[in-house]
């Protein structure tokens, strides 16, 4: 008892980190809809391309790389959209309206261990995908990728920060998970269509590839695109990241609530 | 109770000195609803605290108070000496809360769910013995949502035991059991208390309350009506209870002049006056003597229950009507 109080005192008692993520990622496995969306349809869209890379073989707009090489890093940003948008803030939502948010809050571990543990779950996930989409695409489907590891570091981590920012801001601003649903689905298209996967804004062209280029899928996809092909990222599609994410993660951490 | 006088007055006297939970002129209001009116109460160490009450009552805001789940308008809550918002984290060390209406991820087993919680608390108890003690661990790799509503609640009594808490607060756990599982279920709040815990009981059961507390706090409309024994609240029913079938109708004026006769209550054929005094031969002895006879005779002593009834009804019809939360 005595130790108990003055463990509290000297700090938070922060509970065992891998027992909840083992736990958090028993639960992602029994219900897979997360990671189907997150791994399957990025490896869905990886088939697509890549058969259309070895069918089509080509030369797109004369870059010499072929419609897979082009798209690797959409079917990436796809990959993190699913996890950052759809499944994070659904996950944690759901959990604020079950109480289970605030049944943890009643224990000595802070209920941010809980969003921690789904963070990184998410993350890892999303390291998985995008390990998967990169040797997937030149090991089977034949890409000629020159990956410029830093540039591509800089630009993965960014990607990342901005999409789950974001997925943190439906969590926060979504009252129920009908609400969380709908919004995410809402936002996990518009970003699938300003990432690129429809049609690229090279090819697109005028305004509206100026709004993709500044939109935070767009410009991850950019970032990435560079990256892969050994380049410095475009410092607009570096700094509209960091805004956007700085924006996010003030909106996000300002209207969390626990219950 | 089962206890002894003896032991009694030495274990009151004892506890006496060392209240555990102090609530003073506690208020919590929702916008323009006040959920808890002034409610004043202390806890003494090692008894089982009833705070009962209809639906709506305030009961679930005053032990959300006292948990640190919610910030009180004005009033105090000390705590072993500490404050449920400024000690939050310490008190989380050795308070244990089962929650109302709070349900776990629908494919989370049993058994994972009370390891995750003991992971939680410092100094957790053995998650494989709480299973055993609750009568759960045959359960113990079903997902939460295959178990049934027994079974539940026995998991949420577990995950609020799991740290091996100094006071627990249980509210409504019995609601939605059958008669069986909420024996058993008193037996363990039993257990609880006996293994040197305080419990804090949120309930609209009388009958548990009466069972099981030490003490009640009972609250309607936010207010605190009645703070007392069980058996002390009960004699506030107004004593003694003598139903019977008058075999014609007999006014009112001439029940109350049977001697002891202080209230009637009518329903269909049957008559209830309460009263005190020699009850029963006063109502045969005054209505034989006007030619009416008494058949069908049942007296009783007040319980909780018209205790409650009593006092809830005598405090609506004093207080106006509120709208419920």
């Amino acid at each position: 008892m005595t130790s108990t109080l003055s463990d509290s005192k000297d700090g938070r008692f922060q509970g065992h980190f891998a027992e909840l993520l083992k736990v958090e990622g028993k639960l992602a496995l029994r219900e897979p809809a997360g990671l189907v969306m997150g791994i399957g349809f990025p490896i869905i869209l990886l088939v697509i391309f890549g058969i259309i890379g070895i069918a089509v073989p080509g030369n797109v707009a004369g870059t010499g790389h072929t419609v897979l090489d082009i798209y690797v890093p959409v079917i990436m940003v796809v990959g993190l959209i699913s996890l950052g948008i759809s499944s994070l803030p659904v996950t944690l939502v759901r959990y604020r309206e079950m109480g289970w948010l605030r049944r943890v809050s009643t224990t000595p571990t802070p209920p941010s261990r809980l969003l921690a543990a789904q963070l990184t779950l998410n993350l890892l996930l999303a390291l998985a995908t995008i390990l998967i989409v990169i040797f997937g695409s030149e090991l089977v489907f034949g890409a000629t990728l020159n990956v410029g590891i830093p540039y591509f570091v800089l630009s993965i981590v960014l990607s990342i920060s901005v999409m789950f920012s974001l997925g943190l801001v439906v969590a926060a601003l979504a009252p129920s998970q009908t609400i969380a649903s709908a919004l995410s689905g809402g936002l996990f298209f518009l970003s699938l269509f300003l990432s690129g996967l429809w049609i690229q804004p090279s090819t697109v062209g005028g305004p509206l590839a100026t709004i993709m280029y500044y939109s935070p899928s767009g410009a991850a996809a950019q970032a990435l695109l560079y990256s892969v092909f050994n380049a410095a990222p475009p410092v607009t599609a570096v700094a509209t990241m960091v805004v956007y994410t700085g924006f996010f993660a003030f909106i996000a951490t300002r209207y969390f609530r626990w219950e | 109770m089962s206890r002894t006088q003896i032991s009694d007055s030495l274990e009151s006297l004892h506890r006496e000195s060392d209240p555990v939970v102090t609530v003073q002129h506690l208020v919590k209001r929702y916008g323009q609803f006040v959920a808890v009116n002034d409610v004043s109460f202390s806890i003494k160490e090692g008894e089982i605290f009833g705070i009962i009450g209809p639906n709506g009552a305030g009961k679930t805001t005053a032990v959300e108070c006292i948990s640190g789940l919610r910030v009180p308008d004005s009033g105090s809550i000390n705590i072993h000496g500490l404050s449920p918002l400024k000690d939050r984290n310490v008190i989380r060390g050795f308070l244990g809360v089962q929650l109302q209406e709070s349900t776990m991820p629908p494919r989370l087993k049993v058994g994972e769910a009370l390891r995750l919680f003991a992971s939680f608390h410092p100094n957790p108890a053995d998650p494989n013995g709480l299973l055993e003690t609750l009568g759960i661990s045959h359960v113990k790799n079903s997902t939460y949502k295959k178990l049934s509503g027994g079974q539940k609640q026995r998991l949420s009594i577990a995950l609020a035991l799991v740290g091996n808490p100094k006071i627990a607060i249980l509210d409504e756990l019995t609601t939605g059991l059958d008669p069986e599982a909420r024996r058993e279920t008193w037996a363990l709040i039993e257990s609880i208390r006996d293994h040197g815990a305080t419990v804090i009981l949120v309930t609209h059961f009388m009958d548990e309350a009466e069972r099981l507390c030490d003490r009640l706090a009972l609250i309607n409309h936010g207010k605190l009506i009645a703070l007392d024994t069980p058996e002390a609240i009960a004699a506030q029913a107004g004593g003694k209870r003598v139903r019977f079938v008058p075999s014609k109708p007999v006014d009112d004026k001439t029940m109350y002049a049977i001697p002891g006769v202080k209230e009637i209550e009518r329903k269909e054929a049957y008559v209830t006056v309460i009263g005190a005094g020699d009850l029963v031969a006063s109502v045969i002895d005054s209505l034989t003597r006007i030619g009416v006879h008494v058949s069908d005779i049942e007296a009783r002593g007040g319980n909780l229950d018209d205790a409650f009834v009593k006092l809830t009804r005598d405090d609506t019809s004093k207080v106006q009507e509120r709208p419920q939360s």
